[in-house]
């Protein structure tokens, strides 16, 4: 229980640190894999919570998914260096006001609440074959209907990035 | 506890990195970042509170599925506003039309 | 005692496929190459890039190692020769070889070069390529055993090796591995013509041993995964298991770094049409395949 909270606190101050970076950094490609660290914390803290199938995922997944968005930014972002001077921000008092705001407002809700006992938890083989079940079971709606909303969003990601015959943007 | 305090914080940073940012993909990131806190703190309610039942991983599952749709579309989105405008920056971007 | 047994059989193994790679690249086969050569990399000086990106250019060949080999932690060499026997090891060496093309990404940023930048991307694009069909190949091995737990996968082969089970399943995986250890034909990241060494042309002496270094364990790992999902792990006659692990781990290995040498380097477009159009069609039918035999003629 201690060793949990240990490494719950570790991931946790890792995944906040890294999440800081990805803003205070100037350079985008560090950016992008900072917050790819970030995530990475974030899985480890899943793993650290004995959700193994969820935390294993979670650290595949984003591996892919930041390395796709340092090259994005590469693409698509001037100085992706960070060598030159640049102000990238614009309304920071707000933003920090919000940011601020939200963090407290969710603090608040964590330490005033009455959340009741700790449970125990499944062992990990269990788990996954257990998740398999409720997925394909009794969540077989969400299932289905997760399935269909990436395939529209492959299809429509995919069109409106395709450069049109001789329309240039999208419809 | 603690997995919840660090979702609140993460949720804060995610945040302010979306509504400081002028460029896409950084407020991307940020919303990646809230997504991410919001994922923790399933988990940890998931793991503390209800760990018999399968809804709560169901849900991680779908919040992991929506990030994941949300980057691929965004990305769409970008890489059509740069080949017509030329840059991504959201300071720019007044009009609806193209 | 068993974490010991098992990076010892990855570093023999590591050295015995750097032996094989340069019989296959020269044409001479000289066992003392690897260790020749190492020394020489490490005597040598270490060259910097006049602006790098530190960070990454330090970081990017020691993830790169340590990458693999926590892939190779979830791999059984025998019935209980494995570091750690997690219950989703499939996924997990999944998720852990991820971080590979991670450690490439970060090798092709971090010199500020136009070759290791151009190689950095290139490899990138081959992941989204042979990505998805090498998770599906796993989903059907999985699906054979019940279960995402190595030692499970390798029990289920005890009659049948899952090459026999799932030709399909086997090929995609294998081409996929290759493509993943960037190997040719698909070493577009090190293409050694034609971006003068890719992603390690900025690299020079220890770090570039490093480099090296993970890369045999690369592809040490992937012929290991090859072994425990595709070819029954540790079940033989007559020899010991680990013993019938080691060789079936070399003879992949062997057939990898054959296999390349005969097609020239497939270029960034036609790898990603030929995965995306022929490659992820052929696993989603393995998956179709291993259901029907596993529903209906069980």
């Amino acid at each position: 229980m201690i060793l949990q909270t240990l490494f719950l606190g570790f991931f946790g101050v890792a995944a906040v640190w890294f999440g800081v970076v990805v803003f205070r950094t100037s350079s985008m490609v560090r950016s992008a894999l900072a917050l790819l660290f970030s995530q990475a914390a974030i899985g480890a803290m899943f793993l650290a919570m004995q959700a193994e199938f969820l935390g294993v995922l979670q650290i595949m997944m984003m591996a892919t998914e930041m390395s796709i968005m340092a090259i994005f930014m590469v693409m698509y972002m001037m100085d992706p260096g960070g060598l030159g001077e640049m102000e990238m921000s614009h309304q920071k008092r707000i933003s920090i006001a919000a940011g601020v705001l939200g963090t407290l407002a969710a603090v608040g809700v964590a330490l005033l609440a009455d959340w009741g006992t700790v449970a125990a938890a499944p062992p990990a083989a269990e788990q996954t074959e257990r998740l398999g079940t409720e997925m394909l079971g009794r969540s077989m709606l969400v299932f289905e209907t997760a399935g269909v909303t990436i395939l529209t969003a492959m299809v429509a990601a995919t069109a409106v990035a395709i450069e049109g015959r001789g329309a240039g943007v999208s419809e | 506890m603690v997995a919840l305090l660090t979702g609140a914080v993460l949720f804060g940073v995610g945040l302010y990195g979306a509504l400081s940012q002028t460029n896409l993909v950084m407020i991307m990131m940020g919303v990646e970042l809230m997504l991410g806190g919001a994922l923790v703190n399933l988990v940890a309610f998931w793991r503390f509170l209800h760990p018999e039942g399968y809804q709560g991983q169901m849900f991680v599952l779908i919040v992991m599925t929506v990030m994941a749709l949300e980057m691929a579309v965004g990305f769409g989105v970008g890489t059509a506003r740069f080949r017509s405008k030329g840059s991504v920056e959201m300071e720019e971007a007044r009009e609806l039309r193209g | 005692m068993t974490t010991l047994a098992v990076l010892l059989m990855l570093l023999a193994g590591a050295y015995l496929v750097a032996v094989l790679e340069g019989w296959s690249a020269t044409g001479r086969f000289r066992p003392a190459g690897p260790a020749l050569s190492a020394i020489a990399l490490l005597g040598r000086e270490s060259i910097v890039p006049r602006k790098p990106d530190r960070i990454f250019f330090e970081v990017a060949p020691v993830l790169l190692l340590v990458s693999t080999m926590l892939a190779a932690a979830v791999l059984p060499l025998g019935p209980s020769l494995v570091i750690a026997d997690m219950a989703t090891g499939a996924l997990f060496l999944n998720a852990a070889l991820a971080y590979v093309m991670v450690a490439l990404v970060m090798a092709g940023w971090g010199p500020d070069s136009a070759y290791a930048m151009v190689a950095g991307w290139r490899f990138l694009g081959q992941l989204v390529g042979y990505s998805m069909p090498i998770v599906m190949a796993i989903v059907g091995v999985a699906m054979r055993a019940e279960s995402l737990q190595n030692t499970a996968i390798v029990e289920s082969q005890a009659v049948v090796p899952n090459a026999l089970y799932q030709p399909a399943g086997f090929v995609v995986f294998f081409l996929a591995a290759m493509c993943l250890a960037f190997l040719p034909p698909f070493d577009l990241p090190t293409a050694p013509g034609e971006l003068a060494g890719g992603v390690e042309s900025e690299y020079a002496g220890a770090r570039l041993a490093v480099m090296r270094l993970g890369r045999m364990v690369l592809v040490v790992t992937l012929s290991a995964a090859v072994t425990v999902f595709y070819l029954g792990g540790w079940y033989g006659p007559v020899l010991p298991g680990w013993a019938w692990s080691a060789a079936k781990m070399l003879a992949v290995a062997a057939a990898m770094l054959a296999a390349g040498r005969y097609v020239p380097r497939l270029r960034e477009a036609h790898l990603l049409a030929w995965w995306w159009k022929l490659g992820i069609p052929l696993a989603l039918f393995n998956i179709f395949y291993v259901g029907v035999l596993l529903l209906v003629v069980r």
